[in-house]
């Protein structure tokens, strides 16, 4: 039986190749992206879970109260890890770890600017690195070490042995390897190229060991014995600061570590999720995308009962029961779904590659994967069980006498099935399309908006090694000028595009005590407004015709929170110690563009510049101005790759998220409009089968092709017309709810709407057109002389 | 083997009642060359629709082997099918996708007879008819006398105690039409199948033992055929 209705099933998919090739394609593409998508999400999903113990990790988060609500951050103070391990009972680990910073590692010739995170010893238990040479035991535990990946390992060495090789950091101290540990895979939140042990900080910056309770800046991880009461680890840690710190505004929380990447979004201290909504986003989509292509699997087969109708007659009659026919019907459209699963795995690999690009991912088939394998064959026979369903019980159910007869058995109801399976179709599809026209708006907007300066042509050069030095400091900007490459230069005490760097001890008069208020600090350089084309609005810049040491310059959203009338002149408390403010700069934006800019406090520190900001001179040839900047900084400071970066690219990183989403929604949204067009074109072939004689009578009476055509597009207009109207208020709702969480947004205009409506007529029109066209031209004569 | 009683069927249309069948009693018994006949419209094939339990009286009981059909289950419908009725149909009705040998295995394939014993019987059809040459070609290849020609060997292959056939020659040209009349009659006599069939047809008629004459639903005539 089961081979016969297989061999039947071949046949029949071999004699109608056309419906085949639709219906496969269909499916190819909704399992691919379903399949895609769904690597994307377990991709999301895996961070952090490679460690052995990472669901007893944790991350300590400090949540402080300030003037615009409670602050949440993963930096700790140095001194926290250490007095863990003693406070919390079944706290088996506790490590503290610098940021990953950028610095030189170098080898004989060959130099490596690369992310350098400062660990203690367990903070490589914790993390359970893989080691694959050296010993994990004496790792970090000597002052003059490195512990360092696989592939920077490599670009050092080459093929030789790595071990006891001496390295040196920044051109000064000599480091000894000791062990070398496997690449962090991307989907790490800690990731480095490097580890250094953390007493080679503590000697480089002796604040590291100084800092008390109140300076923030390293990473703490928690590990908990298994099983051990989190939520008694978590009181007990909440209270740690209040313990050590006089009239401590804030509290510690333990965060667990595989959570930290998806849930990173705090709301008055409690995690309120993050990226986790994007991935829902896409999680949804992946199903909707499927659930489209096995409409249109439905829409299809049941378009072609006509056509098997008869069958399902003949075999009722010689005693076939329903329950065998419902099973035939069933393995039809599993076998299409497993040669759509073959198509999509082709699929698949092809369009992983450019995914990669654009999500910046690394999603890779895990051949050897049993669980990726189950996924898919699992997709395949829930697919090929949906989509066969309704066709399986609808034509099934056909009446053996009715169909020996003749009689037309797919009357009025069956149509209005399909034209609701269609009309689904299209809501999801105008709905995507809605969507993704108003993401584009909105990056569109935020892109255009005014951020206070002018990052055109704006580069900036990190400043390294011997360069800490304000007398180098002033002839690097003096020769960088005289090249002619540069119009401006200035220096900045981090990138122009970057967070980081505050602080809440700013007082003033008429300060209310009990308020928090975080200002950014940072250090600048002489002619800093004019460099950055942004404007001082009141009194001056820093400038060297002026002893500036005690002198700030503030940022006008300062201004407001500070309530000063008259700024210029003002004397205000800076980290206790009186400082007088010189001027007032326009407000522009540094970290997130979505964001209202925080008050911003510059002084003029010449020990504490990180970058040279420079603007590149309008008139010369990029690639020329180059190159003069790198033969000038090369020769003060041999020994040091330049790399020079543009603001503008780094700025356009902070668009990233919106960019993804935008670039997701337009292709899948493609897609389920493609797969809709297929499930149209479906409806059209039915309907210009049934209205055959119809149209040969009309066309006999005299009605012109163009009649017959209009005739036939008019019932799906109307189709797609509803299905838009539908779509309209849902998706106003989602993008609605979308945009909520910008503070800057565009407003929701009608554009988005018409282009729906455009794009979706237009699309059906023409899909629909080549069916109607194709009928309206046949011979009347073919059709009537069957009756 | 067959027993009506006061069979009605009629279609109600805005109140008004339309006819098809009007008080048909009738009895057949087990080995009976049944014609039925009468003019278009005259209810014939409502009759063999309700004989083959592909169609259901309005009125009246029917009774199949001791067994009252009306009040059947579909499971029992479907039991009755494969054991004991063979379909032939003026279209021949073959399944286009399935070669003629697959044709005549599918009812016994519903009937889950073994491998070997489904075998010997399709082989034991195709010899019978004289179609072995032909058994992987498909319905679409054969000729209109040849299709029906599987058509019965499909209704035989599972052994009914009966044939119902709507005008199984409606399509032929007469020569066809007289091998297969010829071929009905051999089964009646020599297997003792009950064959009750639709014709307009004097001459075939003229094959069976009876014939029911049938005009605007109701029995005109019962004839027995007197074996020249």
């Amino acid at each position: 039986m089961f081979r016969l209705n297989f061999k039947i099933t071949l046949r029949n998919l071999w004699k109608n190749k056309g419906y085949t090739l639709i219906n496969v394609g269909g499916l190819a593409i909704g399992l691919a992206s379903c399949m895609v998508l769904l690597l994307y999400v377990a991709y999301e999903w895996s961070y952090d879970k490679q460690s052995k113990n990472y669901a007893d990790t944790y991350v300590v988060y400090q949540h402080q109260v300030t003037s615009s609500g409670m602050m949440s951050w993963a930096w700790t103070p140095g001194v926290l890890a250490p007095e863990l391990s003693g406070t919390i009972p079944g706290a088996v680990m506790a490590s503290h770890s610098s940021y990953p910073q950028p610095q030189l590692l170098s080898f004989h010739e060959s130099y490596f600017k690369k992310a350098a995170v400062y660990g203690d010893p367990q903070f490589l238990k914790i993390m359970d690195y893989k080691f694959l040479k050296g010993n994990p035991a004496r790792a970090l535990r000597e002052v003059n070490s490195v512990i360092l990946t696989e592939t920077l390992a490599k670009n050092l060495f080459g093929n030789e042995d790595p071990i006891n090789k001496i390295v040196k950091l920044n051109n000064k101290e000599d480091l000894k390897v000791d062990a070398v540990i496997a690449d962090i895979p991307k989907n790490s939140s800690i990731e480095f190229d490097y580890l250094l042990p953390w007493s080679l900080w503590e000697r480089q910056q002796p604040f590291v060991k100084e800092s008390g309770w109140g300076n923030n800046f390293c990473l703490t991880l928690v590990q908990l014995q298994k099983g051990e009461n989190f939520s008694k680890a978590d009181e007990l840690l909440s209270h740690v600061l209040a313990n050590h710190q006089q009239g401590a505004t804030g509290h510690y929380s333990l965060h667990t570590l595989s959570k930290w990447h998806l849930y990173s979004e705090f709301q008055n201290g409690r995690s309120v999720g993050g990226k986790i909504d994007q991935v829902r986003i896409f999680f949804m989509l992946a199903f909707c995308i499927l659930l489209i292509a096995c409409v249109n699997f439905m829409n299809l087969s049941t378009a072609r009962s006509e056509k098997r109708a008869k069958e399902v007659g003949v075999r009722k009659a010689i005693g076939s029961s329903r329950k065998s026919l419902i099973s035939q019907f069933m393995l039809e459209s599993v076998l299409l779904s497993v040669l759509g699963m073959v198509v999509a795995f082709v699929l698949i690999e092809i369009s992983l590659p450019y995914f990669n690009g654009v999500l910046h991912t690394e999603l890779v088939i895990h051949y050897s994967d049993w669980k990726f394998w189950g996924v898919f064959a699992g997709l395949t026979i829930v697919t090929g069980c949906i989509a066969g369903s309704y066709p399986a019980f609808y034509l099934s159910s056909f009446e053996p006498l009715q169909v020996l007869k003749g009689v037309k058995t797919t009357g009025s109801t069956s149509l209005s099935v399909r034209q609701v399976l269609v009309v689904f179709q299209f809501v999801f599809a105008a709905c995507l399309i809605i969507c993704t026209a108003v993401i584009y708006q909105q990056l569109n907007f935020i892109k255009n908006k005014s951020i206070g300066y002018n990052k055109n042509n704006l580069v900036e050069i990190p400043i390294q090694g011997s360069m800490h030095n304000e007398q180098k400091l002033i002839l690097l900007k003096d020769q960088l000028l005289k090249s002619g490459a540069l119009s401006d230069v200035t220096f900045f005490s981090r990138s122009i595009s970057e967070g980081g760097n505050n602080t809440f001890d700013v007082n003033w008069q008429g300060k209310n005590p009990k308020e928090n208020v975080l200002f950014n600090h940072r250090s600048a350089g002489y002619d800093f407004a004019k460099t950055m084309g942004s404007g001082i609005i009141n009194g001056r810049e820093f400038s060297p015709k002026y002893t500036d040491t005690a002198n700030v310059i503030i940022n006008e959203a300062a201004v407001k929170i500070m309530g000063l009338k008259n700024p210029v002149g003002t004397v205000i408390k800076f980290w206790n110690s009186p400082v007088t403010i010189i001027g007032v700069m326009k407000d522009f934006v540094m970290e997130n563009p979505y964001s209202q800019t925080a008050p911003l406090i510059l002084y003029h520190k010449m020990n504490e510049v990180e970058v040279v900001v420079a603007r590149l001179n309008a008139g010369t040839n990029i690639s020329s101005s180059m190159d003069k900047i790198k033969e000038v900084t090369e020769r003060l400071n041999p020994g040091f790759p330049v790399d020079t970066k543009f603001v503008d690219d780094n700025f356009e990183q902070k668009f990233q998220n919106e960019k993804l989403l935008g670039t997701v929604a337009n292709w899948f949204g493609g897609f389920a409009i493609f797969i809709s067009c297929l499930g149209l074109l479906g409806l059209a072939l039915y309907m210009a089968e049934q209205r055959k004689k119809e149209i040969s009578i009309r066309k006999v009476l005299g009605a012109s092709n163009m009649n017959i055509v209009t005739l036939l597009n008019k019932d799906f207009i109307k189709l797609v017309i509803i299905a838009d109207l539908i779509a309209f208020p849902i998706a106003y709702l989602i993008i609605n709810h979308w945009l909520s969480t910008y503070s800057f947004r565009v407003s929701i205009s009608v554009l988005p709407f018409a282009i729906a409506l455009g794009l979706s007529l237009i699309i059906a029109i023409l899909t629909v057109s080549v069916q109607s066209v194709k009928v309206a031209k046949a011979n009347p004569v073919d059709a009537l002389k069957y009756e | 083997m067959i027993t009506l009683q006061n069979i009605e069927k009629y279609y109600a249309t805005k109140g008004l009642k339309s006819y098809i069948l009007r008080h048909v009693s009738t009895t057949i018994q087990q080995g009976e060359f049944v014609s039925i006949m009468g003019p278009s419209g005259a209810g014939k094939s409502t009759l063999l629709n309700i004989l083959g339990m592909l169609e259901e009286p309005t009125y009246g009981t029917y009774e199949f082997m001791g067994e009252d059909i009306t009040s059947l289950s579909e499971r029992k419908k479907i039991e009755l099918y494969r054991n004991h009725i063979g379909f032939v149909f003026q279209a021949y009705h073959l399944i286009d996708e399935m070669t003629v040998a697959e044709n005549i295995e599918a009812p016994l394939l519903y009937k889950k007879i073994a491998g070997a014993e489904r075998k010997s019987r399709v082989a034991d059809m195709l010899d019978r008819f004289n179609i072995v040459g032909k058994k992987d070609l498909f319905p679409n290849q054969l000729s209109g006398g040849q299709q029906q020609l599987v058509g019965i060997a499909r209704a035989l292959a599972a052994q009914p105690s009966i044939i119902l056939a709507d005008e199984p020659t409606g399509n032929l040209q007469s020569a066809q039409a007289l091998q297969i009349m010829e071929l009905f009659k051999k089964l009646n006599e020599e297997e003792n199948i009950t064959i009750i069939q639709v014709t307009h047809s004097e001459v075939n008629a003229g094959y069976g033992s009876r014939i029911l004459h049938l005009l605007d639903g109701v029995i005109k005539e019962d004839l027995n055929v007197v074996n020249l």
